[in-house]
């Protein structure tokens, strides 16, 4: 899903600033595809974890820094359902069909109108930029478990073994 | 002087009288063979599209170009274009607003002659907003018929719009506030 969110963020800035013909605009589809798919993950990965929750961290570093760290995961998680939500009401708004899959049709969930496909248009880019904010705190934090506590977090975070 | 001038008057005379003829001919379109085509700029690439006459009323006059008129209605809920993205984004409320406004019309205000056709200066109704639009048109004999024979025509009309003066703003950083158009008239005279 990291690779996955990583690719889609990267591919929803070179889109908004490359110039549109008809050789590209297969990207912007494919940007859709990117993000539909990674609402259903996220969706599967809460369900998930109402029965399955994650591990508790490690103790080790001070109260402020696991108090942002649980700050941190929860704003990823709200935001892995935001983002793409937003994106997805954002297409809807501009009155084109929202096509993923290269042809599936997304039911609109905005109304049609310029004001709401302003508004949804910068709530798309601001909650990206918040959610890029995060992912570099969140691998921050993660590369100072793995640096400076040398507790192993990191390992059970790539690999899901509670070392 | 005055008395070699008058001969030459009285010799002219038949040729400045407007001659009995000089009346514009209703002409009927053939929409099945008749297109009007236009197009954008899509970054390095082009879209292109039609739209079906809904309507059309013309009369030409070949002796007095000025008294020929033409009056053109299209459906711009049935317009097409090169992808089903572009086509659902021009008749969308940002661009023809094909919901609100279902009809373009065209009527023609002034009609003069250049030296290779005519210039059609008219009303353009788009959006509900009226605004002038020049035509150049060429005019040409069908094949199959024979020279001076004027009941099958075909008018090629060009010309450009500029969608931002009707309000067809939507997404103008993509697609071209220019849009040139190309129209194809197969006419047959009335009656």
């Amino acid at each position: 899903m990291a690779a996955g969110i990583l690719f889609t963020l990267a591919l929803g800035l070179y889109v908004a600033r490359m110039e549109p013909g008809l050789s590209n605009l297969w990207l912007y589809g494919l940007h859709k595809t990117c993000g539909a798919m990674l609402l259903a993950l996220a969706l599967l990965r809460l369900g998930w974890h109402v029965g399955h929750p994650p591990p508790g961290p490690l103790p080790g570093p001070p109260a402020w820094a696991m108090t942002l760290a649980r700050a941190t995961h929860r704003a990823l998680y709200a935001l892995m359902l935001a983002v793409p939500l937003s994106g997805w009401a954002y297409a809807s708004a501009t009155g084109l069909d929202v096509l993923v899959f290269g042809g599936v049709r997304l039911p609109a969930i905005a109304p049609v109108s310029e004001a709401w496909e302003d508004a949804l248009h910068l709530a798309h880019i601001l909650l990206t930029r918040l959610m890029l904010a995060l992912i570099l705190l969140h691998v921050a934090g993660a590369l100072r478990r793995a640096l400076v506590e040398r507790d192993g977090t990191l390992a059970r975070m790539t690999t899901g073994r509670r070392g | 002087m005055p008395r070699l001038l008058a001969p030459l008057l009285l010799l002219l005379a038949p040729l400045a009288a407007p001659p009995a003829a000089a009346a514009p001919v209703p002409y009927s379109l053939d929409a099945a063979c008749s297109r009007v085509a236009f197009e954008v700029a899509f970054g390095p690439d082009r879209i292109s599209g039609t739209m079906p006459v809904a309507a059309a009323d013309l009369a030409l006059d070949f002796r007095d170009v000025s008294t020929s008129h033409v009056d053109v209605t299209l459906d711009a809920a049935d317009a097409t274009a090169s992808f089903p993205f572009a086509a659902q984004a021009m008749k969308g409320p940002k661009v023809l607003d094909a919901g609100h406004f279902p009809a373009i019309t065209f009527v023609s205000r002034s009609v003069t002659r250049t030296t290779e056709g005519a210039r059609i200066e008219g009303l353009l109704t788009l959006r509900g907003v009226a605004r002038p639009v020049t035509l150049d048109a060429r005019i040409y004999r069908q094949t199959g018929t024979a020279e001076g024979d004027l009941s099958h025509l075909t008018l090629k009309l060009t010309g450009t719009v500029r969608r931002s003066d009707f309000g067809a703003t939507g997404w103008a950083d993509m697609v071209s506030d220019e849009v040139r158009l190309d129209i194809l008239a197969r006419v047959d005279r009335a009656g």
